[in-house]
C-alpha cells in the first residue's frame, strides 16, 4: 500500500514538472520570437525592396531562438514517460527538480536569442549589403545566448538519470534546491547575454569594419554575464553530491532549500545587469573604435560590480550549506532557513540590475565621450555602491535568520 | 525576390542539408549495426524539417493582418508545432527501433545545420561582404 502511494507521488511529481518544463520553457522563446518579428515588421516598413532578406533573417532567427522551447519539450517528454526507477520520495523531488530546472532555465534564452534576431533585421533594412556577416553574427550570439539554457539541460538530464534514491532524506530538498537554482540562475544570464549580441548586430550595421572586433568584444561581455549561471550550476552540483548524512534531517532540509534559492534568484539580476553592461560595451566599440580600450576596462569592471549581488548569493548559499545545525522539530527554524536564502536571492535581483543600469549608461557614454573617462569611472562606482545597498540589507537580514533564530 | 520565394529558398536550403547529413549519419550508423541509432537520427530530422517548413508557412499570416489575429496564429502555430516535434519523441520512448538520444538529436538539426553552414561560410570567407 505505501508502495503504491510512493510510485503516485513519483508519477504526479514528474508530470507537474513536464508541465512546468514545457509551460515555462515556452514563455522565453515566444517573447523573442516576438521581438524577432517586431523588430522585422520595422525594418521591412523601413526598406520593403528587401523585405524577402528580411523575413528570410527573421525566420532563420527564429529557428534558433526556439531552440531554448525544445530542450524544454524533450525534457517534459521525457518526464511524462519517466517510470521513476526505484520509486521514492528522493525519485519524485529529482523529477521535479528537473521539470523546474528545465523550464525556468529556457525563460532567459528563448528572450535573449531574440535579441540579436531582432536586431539582424534592423540591421538588415540599414545595410542589406551585410546580409551574410549580420546572420553570421547573429547567429553567434543567438548560440551563445543558449548557453545558460544548456546548463540548466544538463543539470536536468543528472536529476532524471542519476540514481539518487539510496542517499540521505535530506535529498528531497536538495535536488529541489539544486533544479531551482539552476532554473531560476539561468534566467538572467540567458537575457543578459541577448543584450551584446543584440548590440552587436546593431554595431555591425552602423560600423561594418568593426565586425570581428565586435564579435569578440561580444562573446566576452556575454562570457562574464553567464557567469552567475556558472555560480547557479556549482551550487546545484554541491547540492546533489555533497552528502548530508549524519546531519539532522529537520532543520538541514530547510537549509538546502534555502542555498538553492539564493544563488539561483541573486544570478537573476546579476546576469541582466551585466548584460546591460556588455550591451553598452559593444555599442561603445562600434560608436568609437578608437576607444575600445577604455570602454573594455569600464565595461568589465561595471560588470564585475554587477555580480556582487549574486556573489552575496552564493555566500549565503554556502553558509546554509556548511554550517551545522542541532536537531530540531520546530518548524519555526526551518522557515527561517528557507526565509534566509528568500531573502538574499530576492534582495539582490534589483540590486543587480539596478548596478547593469548604471554600468550601461557610464560605458554608453565613455564610448561618446573618451575624456571624461575617470569621472564616469567614479560616478559609476558610487552610483553601483549605494544601488548596491539593497542587496547588503538583505544579506543582513538572511544572516540574522540563520545565526540569531 | 518576393518575401514568400525567400522563405521558400531557405526552408528548401536548411531542409535538404538537414536531410542529406542525417540520412549520410544514419547509412553509416546502420551498416556499423547501429539500426536504432541511424533510425532515430532520421526520425527527429523529418520532425525538424516539418517544423521548420511549417514556422515559414505560417510566417505570413503571423506577420500581417491585425494583431488580434496574428497572435492568434502564432499561438496555434507554436501548439501544433509543439505538438508535432513531440511525437517522435513519444514514438522512440515506446519503440527500441528508434534510439531516443539520436532521436533527440535529429530534432535539433536544422538548428546544427544552420550554425554549421554559417560557421564553414565565416571560417572559409576572406573578406568582410561590404
Amino acid at each position: 500500500m505505501m508502495s503504491i502511494e510512493i510510485e503516485a507521488w513519483v508519477r504526479m511529481a514528474a508530470f507537474v514538472g513536464a508541465g512546468f518544463s514545457m509551460g515555462f520553457g515556452a514563455i522565453g522563446a515566444a517573447i523573442g520570437e516576438g521581438f524577432a518579428a517586431a523588430k522585422a515588421n520595422n525594418a521591412i516598413s523601413q526598406n520593403p525592396t528587401y523585405s524577402g532578406d528580411i523575413v528570410k533573417m527573421m525566420l532563420v532567427g527564429q529557428a534558433i531562438a526556439e531552440t531554448a522551447a525544445i530542450f524544454a519539450l524533450v525534457i517534459g517528454v521525457l518526464l511524462l514517460f519517466a517510470t521513476g526507477g526505484n520509486a521514492s520520495m528522493i525519485t519524485a523531488a529529482g523529477l521535479f527538480g528537473a521539470g523546474l530546472s528545465m523550464g525556468l532555465g529556457a525563460i532567459g534564452s528563448g528572450v535573449g536569442s531574440g535579441f540579436p534576431a531582432g536586431e539582424a533585421c534592423d540591421g538588415l533594412a540599414r545595410q542589406p549589403a551585410l546580409s551574410r556577416t549580420l546572420t553570421t553574427t547573429m547567429l553567434i550570439g543567438s548560440a551563445v545566448s543558449q548557453t545558460p539554457a544548456i546548463f540548466s539541460m544538463v543539470i536536468a538530464f543528472m536529476l532524471m538519470f542519476i540514481n539518487f534514491s539510496g542517499g540521505s532524506p535530506h535529498m528531497v530538498a536538495a535536488l529541489l534546491g539544486s533544479g531551482l537554482c539552476m532554473g531560476f540562475g539561468a534566467i538572467g544570464s540567458g537575457i543578459g547575454s541577448g543584450f551584446p549580441a543584440g548590440q552587436a548586430c546593431v554595431g555591425l550595421a552602423r560600423q561594418p569594419a568593426m565586425g570581428s572586433r565586435l564579435t569578440t568584444n561580444m562573446l566576452i561581455g556575454a562570457a562574464v554575464s553567464q557567469t552567475p549561471a556558472i555560480f547557479a550550476m556549482v551550487v546545484s552540483f554541491m547540492l546533489m553530491f555533497i552528502s548530508f548524512a549524519g546531519t539532522p534531517v529537520h532543520p538541514t532540509s530547510a537549509a538546502l532549500l534555502g542555498a538553492g534559492l539564493a544563488t539561483g534568484l541573486a544570478a537573476i539580476g546579476s546576469g541582466v545587469g551585466s548584460g546591460l553592461a556588455a550591451g553598452a560595451g559593444v555599442e561603445g566599440w562600434a560608436r568609437q573604435p578608437m576607444a575600445t580600450g577604455n570602454v573594455l576596462v569600464i565595461m568589465l569592471v561595471g560588470q564585475a560590480v554587477s555580480q556582487t549581488p549574486s556573489i552575496f548569493g552564493l555566500l549565503i548559499s554556502f553558509i546554509l550549506i556548511f554550517k551545522g545545525y542541532p536537531s530540531t522539530e520546530v518548524f519555526i527554524v526551518s522557515t527561517a532557513l528557507v526565509s534566509a536564502g528568500l531573502c538574499t536571492g530576492l534582495g539582490g535581483i534589483g540590486s543587480g540590475v539596478g548596478n547593469g543600469q548604471v554600468a550601461q549608461t557610464a560605458v554608453s557614454w565613455v564610448g561618446r565621450n573618451v575624456e571624461q573617462e575617470a569621472l564616469l569611472m567614479r560616478t559609476m562606482l558610487v552610483g553601483q555602491a549605494v544601488s548596491q545597498s539593497t542587496a547588503i540589507y538583505a544579506m543582513v537580514i538572511s544572516l540574522a535568520l540563520i545565526f540569531l533564530v | 525576390m518576393e518575401p514568400h520565394e525567400q522563405i521558400r529558398q531557405t526552408q528548401k536550403k536548411y531542409c535538404s542539408i538537414a536531410m542529406l547529413a542525417a540520412i549520410s549519419v544514419a547509412l553509416i550508423l546502420i551498416f556499423a549495426g547501429y539500426k536504432p541509432l541511424g533510425k532515430g537520427l532520421v526520425l527527429g530530422t523529418v520532425f525538424s524539417s516539418l517544423n521548420f517548413i511549417l514556422m515559414g508557412e505560417t510566417l505570413p499570416r503571423r506577420i500581417s493582418g491585425s494583431r488580434r489575429r496574428a497572435s492568434v496564429v502564432s499561438g496555434v502555430s507554436i501548439f501544433i508545432r509543439y505538438a508535432l516535434l513531440a511525437a517522435p519523441l513519444i514514438l522512440a520512448i515506446k519503440s527500441p527501433s528508434f534510439n531516443l538520444a539520436a532521436t533527440v538529436v535529429g530534432l535539433f538539426m536544422i538548428q546544427i545545420m544552420i550554425l554549421a553552414t554559417q560557421g564553414i561560410y565565416a571560417s572559409t570567407r576572406k573578406n568582410l561582404d561590404y
